[in-house]
């Protein structure tokens, strides 16, 4: 576990980039774009909610690729299992977080700028539906005491990924309370161009920043997947010592 | 905008903004602080003997 690997000499160098580009969007965001017309400073907002609400809706499907590849290798190749697994839950963790941040942020921006905290409108149910799935999803991992547990948690990723198309066509399929889609949604769709340098680094920011945190939890996961594997092996070894 | 008037809480407005950010960077500072307690406890006890 001690050998040295390219994700490993990328990460220091990774992480301080990537804190370097997130300090400079805030300050994008925060300090240089000029307040939004019609909600004046609450706007800012913007920069940190969307780009969490488009990632929320592309880490789940690292873990539905990760779930079934899981299923396709776990009889015939456990390793790569075990590493498609170990991405699997690590994606389902990024995924909680980002979702999450998306309907704090959301909640907080709306009760400033619709006067609610929260409505049921068809994106902001179709976003509280993937964190209830993703929450699902994790709580089978930590207490299902089953020895299929990856199988059953690959096969809820499933479930989770047919969310994120409902999720991001609620806004095209239905008018409500939420929003009309700033991008792709036809030609009264877009955003002013001084938002857009804010906008850009911080969606880079929050990317590389959610790529670096899924691949540390990766290897965490995977170094967890060797410990256990190990002590297994000695407990093994152990009841092989006692004296009959 | 200015350091004062992000820290300003006397607007609603400002308060929210300021917690949306507070929150974002809670949410992604706690989690990669929980990811490293748990690399570094993994790390010293590695394997039992």
């Amino acid at each position: 576990m001690s050998r040295p690997s390219t994700l490993r000499t990328l990460a220091w160098p990774w992480l301080i980039g990537t804190l370097a580009v997130l300090v400079f969007a805030f300050r994008q965001a925060i300090f240089v774009v000029p307040a939004d017309a019609a909600q004046g400073d609450v706007g800012r907002i913007f920069y940190y909610h969307v780009p969490s609400a488009m990632l929320s809706l592309v880490f789940p499907y690292i873990n539905f690729l990760a779930g079934v590849a899981y299923l396709f290798w776990r009889r015939s190749d456990p390793l790569k299992a075990l590493a498609a697994d170990a991405l699997a839950v690590a994606a389902a963790e990024v995924t909680i977080v980002y979702v999450t941040i998306c309907l704090v942020t959301g909640m907080i921006w709306g009760r400033a700028s619709w006067g609610i905290w929260w409505a049921w409108d068809p994106r902001l149910t179709a976003e509280l539906l993937l964190w209830l799935l993703y929450a699902a999803y994790l709580a089978v991992r930590r207490f299902s005491a089953s020895g299929q547990t990856p199988t059953i948690a690959a096969v809820l990723s499933v479930f989770a990924a047919i969310d994120v198309p409902i999720n991001y066509m609620s806004i095209r399929w239905w008018r409500t309370q939420h929003p009309a889609p700033v991008f792709g949604g036809g030609p009264d769709a877009g955003m002013d161009p001084s938002m857009m340098p804010a906008f850009v680094w911080n969606i880079i920011g929050w990317t590389l920043w959610g790529a670096f945190i899924l691949f540390f939890r990766y290897a965490l996961e995977q170094r967890r997947q060797f410990v256990e594997e190990e002590n297994a092996l000695k407990a093994i070894e152990a009841s092989l010592e006692i004296p009959q | 905008m200015t350091w004062h008037t992000f820290f300003n809480l006397s607007t609603m407005e400002h308060r929210h903004l300021l917690a949306a950010y507070i929150v974002v960077w809670a949410c992604q500072g706690g989690y990669f602080g929980w990811i490293a307690w748990k690399w570094h406890r993994i790390t010293n006890s590695g394997p039992q003997k």
